[in-house]
């Protein structure tokens, strides 16, 4: 069963008075449970990839359909709908609201769903312990480390079931222990919970643990490989139970 | 919308007011001030039209007067009415009147050995003029008048004496150079049109606190000034007291309907127009100071939350793209404002109340007491808080105060989330 | 323009829509002092104007005992000496003199007790507008010169007495009062004019009749209540009152003669001024404090929004007095802009108001009890365009010491590294 599907997506962004290609003629599907990465330089368009398939962005020509429906033609209402719904975020900074508790913070998306507040409280729970953040469910943004902080926000992305993660350079500002760990627990979630994971990047180090490599250049996808097996055991262990001594400041 | 959601926008709302407490407290501080302002001068201003209006209806008939149809153009004893009978006297009678007097008004001049003073001569009957408008305590010296029946009247020699007394005010008297105990001569007019005088005794000296009433009006038994000018079974106004001042509807339309129609019943307000028109004026100050001192705050009101949702755009970026709708961006703000506004109402309104309360004995203006009395109001002011002015207040800077918030609110929802996401 | 000039002038702009939100609130608060106060200093000046104008005159020298109680046997002997005294020293044509007394007026169906004045005919119109403001009829004539003669028994009276004595041009009169010695006084004179004052209790209560005659008729010949002197500048007068008053105690040691300027005679005007004053001045206060929370608030938030800012300038060696002067210099250029814009505004609002004249509903009433035209026409004045906007500038200026101070309290390395 097709999950994500692009077809001949076409967007330019205007800036000053040259024309930049954010994507050009790009078709890509992905399957269920799939775990891509998008690599390329900065500008080569991955960022408005999963910008576009997050519903972000309105691509100009070419259709995404998620699911069986079509999101480039949704308003912005439904979109909103489809995010909450749908698709989890994760992006590189500036993940969490700050004025709101890791586990508020997780709780956030299901708030607006409208899920009980008995059920949000055990699934945020839940979800925290998961990510190895049991115990600092009433910690602020400000009082978590980086890689904690993306931590809960991969917890957040996770917590409402969505088809879809989509997540943004998620370890750009993280050092690369640090890194690994929270690719590590992506990896294992994305195994676990047969969740579909898109990942923009370009740090080398953590390409490897997607067994789908999509590389993209000047808003082209240029290639498209799936690599046999994970190689994810650089370090080795479990990330769920290793990755809570994390230093990162 | 869902009730979690509601929840939620409050949490973000409520603590974002205070993440930076300093703005956030001196805009209370300056809308506690806005709405302490709106509702202070406005019981100020009450205050003083109120005491108007009390001195003015006072020194006037009452809430609601039966005259001659001339009598206001002309006020002389040509002009003059029966004293109620029939269905007139049942319906003054009638518990909807609170008090009812009758008197005898004629213009005269009063001459003591050494000065000569217009005043105007008032035949009351002691017993209901007292309970209708005169207040006893005002007496410095002496006595009112006796209230006299018939019967005594008639055969009482102590009482025929006692009834040709005469009342004055204390600066009436000190401008005559006379005082208790003496005799005056009051000069007027009888029905015939002939020049009519009479001594009379000074029985007793009020003091009033309406400026110029006590060199104005003098007070003497009403059967004898009806004998002295010749009017038989006529008076010339008779003034009726509601429940209150202000409506006064009903009670006219009371008097009215029993009322012969020789006779002319009209309400305060179309016996004294600039009473009437102060009181209305002041319905429109009122709106127009707490409509001003809004505006005044709406600035720094919208400067505020323009810069809430400035500092937080990627926030509310990150809000969007976790599927927060544009409407839900604009409750959460609307809901921060509101916050915000409630808070202030609730500082001014208890700030207003507790001075109100402080000052709740008046406010002594004696300095421009002369000042005052042109305007017609006296030298303490009274804060009057009519609950109405509060409510406007609160009900205008909150409906005013959210649709100010609206544009900021319309701002934030309006982000592109991509856009909001990487500003730095 | 200087550097720093030059600095603060784009900080300011640097948050467009703030500035332009805090320089409107600036300018309409200005706008709204500037209005109301031309219209309160316009009305102050024609309350004086028409109170004092119409007929108790900017000066009277009267017995000092006169003024608390006016009593018919505290006058002033010659006062056609007093007169001619003080027109030499003083320069002043307006000056006459005047007798007053009650008297019970009847007409031929009616009768009133009013307020009789004696005036000179000739110079009555010097120093009162009721000469002018006859309806019908005229005003009263000089009698003749003839020193044997009668005088003339004619008199005007206020509209509405006449209405209520049903009289009318022609008509007799007959008075009934006291004369000055206690005896009985009584004579009968003709009706030559009416006059509409405007001011009810005038039109109500008050004839004037010629004071020679007045003196005829009431036994007080030779005599005078009072002088009354009208000056072109009325609100001077504390110069002319000790000229006056080292006058009357050369010429007339005796007879305990007093200056009362309006003031004294009138001392509701200035206290209905004082009181409208105040009341204003606290709404006024209202409107400047609130504007200078405005100016607080957005020059906090200027400045916390530059903590890494000013800790970089700090850390290159600039004196954080330097900085709060930057902060002041920003406000003061606000302030700046908010007040010639409110000047300029309030005053083309006071302009178009002087040509069309100012209404409120309810106005008519006031103008009636006051004496006072029905609509109004304020004028553009420097005061009133310029005294409230100076005083918002200088409160905002103020209203910047808190955000200020804030600088002085940085250091620099936890600023550097604030967000």
């Amino acid at each position: 069963m097709i999950k994500v599907t692009c077809r001949k997506l076409r967007k330019t962004f205007v800036q000053g008075e040259t024309q930049i290609k954010g994507l050009d003629d790009v078709s890509l599907s992905i399957e269920k449970g799939e775990f891509v990465c998008l690599s390329g330089p900065s500008g080569s368009g991955k960022t408005t990839l999963l910008n576009a398939l997050g519903g972000l962005h309105t691509p100009d020509e070419g259709t995404i359909e998620i699911d069986g429906d079509v999101i480039s033609q949704m308003g912005a209402s439904e979109l909103a709908d489809l995010r909450l719904r749908r698709i989890g975020f994760v992006f590189q900074s500036y993940n969490l609201i700050p004025v709101l508790s890791a586990q508020e913070n997780v709780e956030f998306v299901m708030q607006i769903q409208g899920v009980d507040s008995q059920e949000r409280d055990q699934r945020a729970k839940a979800i925290l312990k998961e990510v190895g953040l049991e115990g600092m469910e009433t910690r602020l943004p400000a009082e978590l480390s980086g890689g904690q902080q993306q931590r809960v926000a991969v917890a957040r992305a996770l917590v409402s079931e969505p088809a879809l993660i989509l997540a943004d350079e998620p370890t750009a500002n993280l050092d690369s222990a640090t890194a690994e760990n929270l690719m590590q627990l992506l990896e294992n979630l994305n195994r676990k919970h047969q969740v579909t994971l898109v990942l923009a990047t370009h740090d080398t180090r953590i390409m490897g643990f997607a067994r789908r490599q999509i590389r993209m250049q000047d808003g082209k996808i240029i290639s498209d490989e799936i690599s046999s097996g994970s190689q994810h055991a650089l370090r080795g262990g479990d990330p769920l139970t290793a990755s809570h001594q994390e230093q990162d400041f | 919308m869902n009730v979690s959601s509601l929840t939620i926008a409050f949490t973000l709302a409520w603590r974002n007011l205070w993440r930076n407490y300093r703005r956030t407290l001196i805009m209370l501080l300056a809308i506690g001030l806005g709405v302490w302002a709106m509702v202070f001068m406005t019981a100020m201003m009450r205050g003083m039209v109120d005491g108007m209006l009390k001195d003015g209806i006072r020194a006037l008939p009452g809430h609601v007067q039966i005259h001659h149809p001339n009598y206001l153009d002309d006020p002389s004893v040509a002009n003059s009415i029966a004293e109620p009978q029939g269905t007139l006297l049942d319906a003054l009678n009638h518990p909807q009147v609170d008090a009812w007097a009758m008197r005898v008004k004629v213009p005269a001049v009063i001459s003591s050995e050494r000065e000569t003073r217009g005043v105007m001569l008032l035949g009351v009957d002691a017993a209901a003029e007292l309970n209708l408008s005169f207040d006893i305590s005002h007496i410095t010296q002496g006595q009112f008048l006796p209230s006299l029946t018939e019967e005594e009247l008639a055969v009482d020699v102590q009482a025929q004496k006692a009834a040709k007394g005469i009342v004055i005010g204390v600066k009436l008297a000190q401008k005559l150079e006379t005082r208790l105990g003496k005799r005056i001569v009051v000069m007027t007019q009888d029905i015939d049109n002939t020049i009519v005088d009479r001594g009379f005794r000074i029985v007793g000296l009020y003091q009033s606190d309406i400026p110029g009433f006590e060199e104005m009006y003098v007070y003497s038994d009403r059967r004898l000034i009806q004998s002295m000018v010749g009017l038989k079974g006529q008076v010339s106004e008779i003034a009726i007291n509601g429940d209150g001042y202000r409506d006064n509807q009903a009670l006219l339309s009371h008097i009215a309907n029993a009322s012969p129609a020789d006779m002319k019943v009209e309400s305060w307000r179309q016996v004294d127009a600039y009473l009437s028109a102060m009181l209305e004026m002041m319905d429109g100050f009122v709106l127009v100071w707490i409509v001003v001192i809004f505006l005044a705050l709406s600035f720094g009101l919208m400067n505020t939350l323009i810069m809430a949702v400035f500092e937080r755009v990627r926030e509310i970026g990150l809000m969007q793209a976790l599927g927060m709708r544009s409407s839900g961006v604009m409750r959460m703000i609307l809901i921060e404002s509101l916050l915000l506004l409630l808070l202030g109402l609730a500082a001014g309104n208890i700030c207003s109340l507790l001075s109100i309360a402080a000052i709740q004995d008046g406010i002594d203006v004696t300095a421009v007491a002369e000042g005052m009395a042109m305007f017609g109001a006296k030298a303490v002011l009274y804060p009057v808080l009519q609950y109405s002015d509060m409510l406007l207040a609160n009900v205008v800077v909150i409906v005013l105060g959210l649709l100010t918030s609206l544009y900021p609110a319309w701002r934030a929802a309006h982000y592109d989330p991509i856009v909001a996401l990487n500003k730095h | 323009m200087n550097i720093e000039l030059r600095l603060a002038w784009r900080n300011l702009w640097r948050h467009k829509k703030r500035t332009w939100i805090t320089v409107a609130a600036m300018v309409f608060s200005n706008v709204l002092l500037v209005l109301m106060l031309s219209l309160q200093l316009g009305s102050y000046q024609m309350m004086i104007d028409n109170a004092l104008g119409l007929f108790s005159g900017q000066i009277q020298i009267q017995h000092q005992d006169y003024l608390e109680n006016p009593k018919f046997r505290d006058d002033i002997v010659h006062p056609q000496g007093l007169v001619n005294t003080l027109k030499q020293a003083t320069d002043l044509e307006t000056i006459s003199s005047r007798g007053v007394t009650f008297a019970l007026v009847s007409s031929a169906s009616r009768s009133y007790g009013v307020q009789v004045v004696g005036v000179e005919p000739q110079s009555e119109p010097l120093v009162s507008t009721i000469p002018g403001l006859i309806i019908e009829g005229r005003y009263l004539q000089a009698s003749s010169s003839k020193q044997n003669e009668d005088p003339v028994a004619e008199v005007v009276l206020g509209k509405v007495l006449a209405r209520n004595l049903k009289v009318g041009l022609g008509d007799e009169l007959t008075l009934l009062g006291s004369g000055r010695d206690g005896s009985f006084a009584a004579g009968v004179a003709t009706v030559v004019g009416i006059f509409n004052s405007s001011l009810p209790a005038l039109d109500r209560t008050m004839i004037q009749l010629p004071l020679d005659y007045f003196q005829h008729l009431f036994a007080s010949e030779n005599r005078a209540s009072y002088v009354v002197l009208n000056t072109p500048t009325p609100l001077e007068l504390t110069q002319l009152n000790a000229t006056i008053a080292e006058l009357l105690a050369q010429q007339r040691p005796d007879e305990s003669l007093q200056v009362r300027d309006w003031d004294a005679l009138q001392p509701g005007i200035r206290q209905a001024i004082q009181a409208d004053l105040s009341s204003a001045a606290f709404m006024y206060g209202v409107l400047i404090l609130l504007v200078a929370f405005s100016v607080m608030n957005t020059q906090l938030m200027s400045v916390l929004e530059r903590t890494r800012e000013f800790g970089t300038m700090m850390a290159l060696g600039l004196k954080p007095w330097r900085l709060v002067k930057l902060i002041f210099l920003e406000t003061t250029m606000m302030a700046t802009l908010g007040m010639l814009l409110g000047a300029i505004l309030g005053a083309m609002l006071t302009q178009y108001y002087h040509v069309v004249g100012f209404y409120y509903p309810g106005m008519e009433e006031m103008a009636a009890k006051f004496n006072l035209p029905e609509r109004f026409y304020p004028d553009v004045t420097w005061f009133a365009t310029f005294i409230g906007p100076i005083f918002v500038m200088i409160a905002s200026i103020i209203a910047a010491i808190y955000p200020a101070l804030k600088i002085r309290k940085l250091d620099p390395i936890s600023a550097m590294r604030a967000v």
